[in-house]
């Protein structure tokens, strides 16, 4: 249990790129963050410096105040998840469990009430005798999950991609697991992921990287409603969010031609503006109209493609009996309407 | 720290390196020398210091104390390169059955006939020498090429098998059942998909039949008498009351060199990424 | 038109499809429907001679395709692993089929360049398979697929391995690929359900290697005819709630609702979108999840374990505790034999 902190952290390879731009961080104890990025963002970079498998090229690590950047990972207290389940094949489930404690000369009463104890919180309690190698993808992973969480002293969990080989209908099993273990050990827990739904889902803070630099770091709402950048916003929320480009015009901003327009604050230059907003925060009926070129329909609800004016968008509806070519009438309230300007956030 | 690290290294390097090619330099300088070169005892350094001579590379070529190399040599060649293709070209079609049908004869299944092909090479070589003999001769082909290379076909096969198997289970089905949709039947598929996709394996299994092939003394010696010798057999009979060093020393070389271009080929091959990303 | 008929595969003694009976037009997109294990691949792998079935026929424009081996078979496959070849490059892997077919040399690769044009990898082609990233990967074997011309094109999950941001854009890209192809019948396979229902011109739901319903995706979704096909069919699955029928719907704390149905023990079907946020019942939170746009709350109810779907990301903690509103009038009724009732 510990509260984890990044200060002025950066990592340069050996060939002066920078795979981790300067930043400042701190995680708090019992938190759950996800740190969210294509590959090669600096997700694993960061991941690593953390675990201790990188020392970073500046900056400190401290957990709970204390400098760790010097220690090896043994001396982190850190338990680890890959994305391929690491388990010992020789050993049972039960002698999987207790291996880190075995190592460490814990007696062995102590070993076995801690490895029931664990086993029971996974669910893994009826596979305690059988042989690790004959469970599955998901089980496999609960174990490597519980030799991180047998110690006592364990700091905080860093999960390196843990859902990618699961089956499907075995993530939301794991994901729940996950989220009671986070919440009865206090543990703080870290997530690295390239999949937005897995970041969103799991962390009460998500990390958005691309090219080693930290873009936004905020609760999942944040993120969806408020993103950072352009770039957040298209890699945040399915379908993307509508970005139009505007221009200014007295003391608002407007997207010609469409009707989309709001009040310009003070200081706003005059060029490289753009209008966004998320496709679900479109109401139905309004001053504005669109003709439908392209309907995908969900279900309960459809996706409509509309050309505004110049300008192309999406808005979400109740699925309806619009067809291609129809006009459609909607409004976006102002609050639900964000000012961009050169990507970056004003209003 | 870091040089000294890096000079530890080298040095070591370099010291298993003399460990390593010092036979072959013993052997080079040998096959240079006279009887007195060989036992005289230099001064200081025997490899160095010896009057340089012919004797050992000419009595490869008949001669008093020596004996022609060069039809024992074309023997050699034409049984291990005969017995390597005969055994790849089977062995290798065996494999591809065994690695995509279902086979049951008696009791076992695949991975059981598949070790069936291994097994014979289990047993210690003595035991198969006297039966070997005894079909060769009722065959009436003892002391010929083609008696030995049916041997080494025997011999061989098994190994090829054995290492195409594995290679054969490595390429996934997948690749097969794409193949077949887009047009091909089961034999151009392993044509044009499945064994350039095996390539790998085929040079290893290649390699592994024509070290052996080449190098076998016990059955070149066992079934032949004096008209078709091989290379091993060849050089053995060189040694006499007094041991010919010298032309020993030739004679292995000789033995050795198509193994050392055979690696070097191999070796460029591999360099080439002859290897690499066949199959994902 | 591709017609299957009384189509049946036992695997042992257990059916892995049975009673299949279907048509599928050329120039339409038919998604086939189902959870994993449902007989999706299998159905497919049928289609292409990859597993003889035990019993039915598959034609093609009347001509009967069940002894043809695969090779003789005029169909292209993509499926859920980038199966490319590996000994040969991207231009050549699509050319491929077309030299099978006795095309020549140059105007094979030609047309594999235009092929590979049109899926975005124009500059690729000289390039090996494992030099590409999955997804990149995945086009050249979309592109091998359409560059023979198939009449049957068989897409079985393609885009299951990918990035959650690549498959949105490579279904729409597939979409609008296919459009072109007026000929062919296209079958794709898919577990998700808003996939299914985007891009289907039909949808064949599949449970347990039976087809349980088939139609327009609208009508699917409108009038699924069990709780079965009900719960294939909807993502989240569809909320089933048991009520007991007795001149009302009574649904015991969640109060009643008038439904004329004949007396009994019934299910309602509601789906994830039909609970909302702000209303009288007290339900628990287990978990909340986030997909694209929306957020999915896991409730407990009265013992009832509920899925809410919000449009927009809401944040919510395990064991909070919220108020929420059942639109019970909009739910699907089914009778206790599983099938529709009182509609």
């Amino acid at each position: 249990m510990a509260e984890i902190r990044l200060a002025k952290l950066a990592h340069s390879y050996g060939n002066g790129t920078n795979a981790l731009k300067p930043l400042d961080m701190t995680w708090r104890d019992g938190g759950t963050y996800a740190l969210l990025g294509p590959s090669g963002c600096g997700k694993s970079t960061m991941l690593n410096i953390i675990s201790g498998l990188l020392k970073p090229s500046e900056g400190r690590v401290l957990f709970d105040g204390q400098d760790v950047t010097d220690k090896d990972t043994g001396a982190r207290n850190i338990a680890q998840v890959f994305q391929v389940p690491v388990i010992y094949r020789s050993m049972t489930v039960g002698e999987n469990l207790a291996f880190p404690l075995v190592c460490r000369r814990v007696p062995t009463p102590r070993i076995k009430a801690r490895v029931e104890a664990i086993a029971e919180r996974l669910g893994l309690s009826r596979h305690l005798n059988s042989r690790a190698v004959a469970l599955t993808a998901d089980q496999k992973q609960l174990i490597s999950l519980g030799r991180g969480l047998v110690r006592e002293d364990v700091s905080a969990v860093l999960l390196d991609e843990p859902l990618t080989v699961i089956d499907p209908q075995m993530k939301f099993e794991l994901r729940k697991i996950l989220k009671d273990i986070n919440r009865e050990f206090r543990l703080t827990m870290v997530l690295v992921t390239h999949d937005q739904n897995e970041a969103l889902t799991f962390a009460d803070t998500v990390v958005v990287m691309n090219h080693g630099e930290v873009i936004q770091a905020g609760t999942p709402q944040e993120l969806f409603e408020r993103p950072a950048t352009t770039h957040v916003g298209t890699f945040i929320g399915s379908p993307a969010m509508n970005f139009l480009p505007a221009v200014r015009e007295g003391d608002r901003v407007l997207v010609p031609g469409a009707g989309l327009s709001r009040t310009a604050p003070a200081d706003l230059p005059t060029t490289d503006l753009t209008l966004a907003f998320r496709p679900e925060h479109a109401v139905a009926g309004g001053p504005l109209a669109g003709t439908v070129t392209r309907i995908w329909f969900e279900g309960a609800d459809q996706v409509l493609a509309l050309s505004v004016g110049d300008a192309s968008l999406r808005i979400r509806a109740v699925a309806g009996a619009e067809t291609v070519g129809a006009i459609v009438r909607f409004d976006v309230p102002q609050d639900c309407l964000r000012l961009y300007h050169q990507g970056r956030l004003v209003a | 720290m870091k040089t000294l690290y890096l000079a530890l290294k080298y040095l070591a390097i370099a010291l298993w390196s003399a460990f390593v090619v010092f036979p072959f330099l013993w052997a080079l300088t040998t096959s240079f020398k006279s009887a007195n070169g060989v036992t005289g005892g230099a001064t200081w350094i025997p490899w160095v210091q010896y009057e340089p001579s012919l004797q050992g590379w000419q009595s490869l070529f008949g001669g008093v104390g020596g004996i022609n190399v060069v039809k024992p040599f074309y023997n050699s060649l034409v049984v291990t390169l005969s017995a390597s293709v005969i055994s790849i070209t089977l062995g290798t079609l065996a494999a591809y059955a065994l690695s995509r049908f279902t086979f049951r004869f008696l009791w076992m299944r695949n991975s059981d006939i598949t070790f069936f092909f291994i097994s014979q090479r289990i047993m210690p070589p003595i035991v198969l020498a006297i039966p070997f003999f005894l079909m060769l001769r009722s065959l009436g082909l003892l002391d010929s090429l083609p008696g030995l290379i049916l041997v080494y076909v025997a011999l061989l096969m098994p190994i090829a098998v054995w290492v195409m198997v594995d290679f054969f289970n490595g390429v996934p089905r997948g690749l097969d059942e794409m193949a077949w949709m887009d047009g091909c039947n089961p034999i151009i598929t392993f044509w044009r998909v499945i064994l350039p996709n095996a390539l790998p394996g085929l040079v290893v299994a290649g390699m592994f039949c024509i070290i052996f092939g080449w190098n076998d003394f016990f059955f070149a010696f066992t079934l032949t008498f004096t008209e078709t010798q091989l290379l091993p057999v060849a050089i053995v009979s060189l040694n006499s009351s007094v041991t010919p060093w010298w032309s020993l020393s030739a004679a292995a070389l000789v033995s050795i060199a198509p193994l050392v271009v055979l690696a070097f080929v191999v070796e460029r091959f591999l360099s080439k990424g002859g290897l690499a990303g066949a199959v994902r | 038109m591709l017609k299957i008929t009384d189509l049946e595969l036992l695997v042992g003694s257990v059916a892995h499809l049975a009673a299949i009976n279907a048509s599928f037009q050329p120039g339409t997109l038919t998604t086939i429907l189902g959870r994993t294990g449902a007989g999706k691949t299998t159905l497919m792998r049928a289609i292409a001679g990859l597993i003889a079935p035990d019993r039915g026929q598959i034609l093609l424009d009347g001509t009967g395709w069940t002894r043809l081996p695969p090779w003789k078979r005029p169909v292209a496959m993509v499926t859920q692993q980038f199966i490319n070849y590996p000994h040969l490059n991207v231009r050549d892997n699509v050319a491929f089929p077309l030299v099978r077919a006795g095309v020549a040399k140059a105007d094979a690769a030609a047309r594999a360049e235009a092929a590979l044009a049109r899926v975005g990898l124009a500059a690729m082609v000289d390039r090996r398979p494992s030099a590409l990233s999955g997804g990149q990967q995945q086009r050249v074997a979309i592109a091998r697929a359409l560059v023979k011309k198939a009449p049957v094109l068989l897409l079985d999950e393609p885009f299951v391995n990918l990035d959650y941001n690549l498959r949105e854009a490579f279904r729409k890209d597939l979409v609008d690929l296919l459009a072109v192809e007026t000929g062919t019948v296209v079958l794709y396979a898919s577990t998700d359900p808003r996939e299914a229902l985007q891009m289907g011109d039909q949808i064949v739901l599949l449970a347990d290697g039976r087809i349980v319903q088939s139609g327009s995706p609208r009508d699917v979704f409108a009038n699924p005819a069990s709780l079965t096909a009900a719960s294939v069919v909807n993502d989240p699955p569809i909320n089933p709630i048991p009520f007991h029928q007795n001149g009302v719907a009574d649904f015991g704390a969640l109060g009643q609702q008038a439904i004329t149905l004949p007396s009994g023990a019934y299910t309602l079907g509601l789906r994830a979108s039909d609970i909302r946020a702000g209303g009288p019942h007290q339900a628990r939170v287990t978990l909340t999840e986030v997909t694209g746009s929306e957020t999915l709350t896991h409730l407990s109810l009265n013992g009832l374990d509920l899925v809410m779907q919000e449009k927009s990301v809401v944040l919510r903690s395990p064991g909070d505790v919220v108020g929420v509103h059942l639109d019970l009038h909009k739910g699907l009724v089914f009778g206790a034999d599983g099938q529709r009732a009182g509609v």
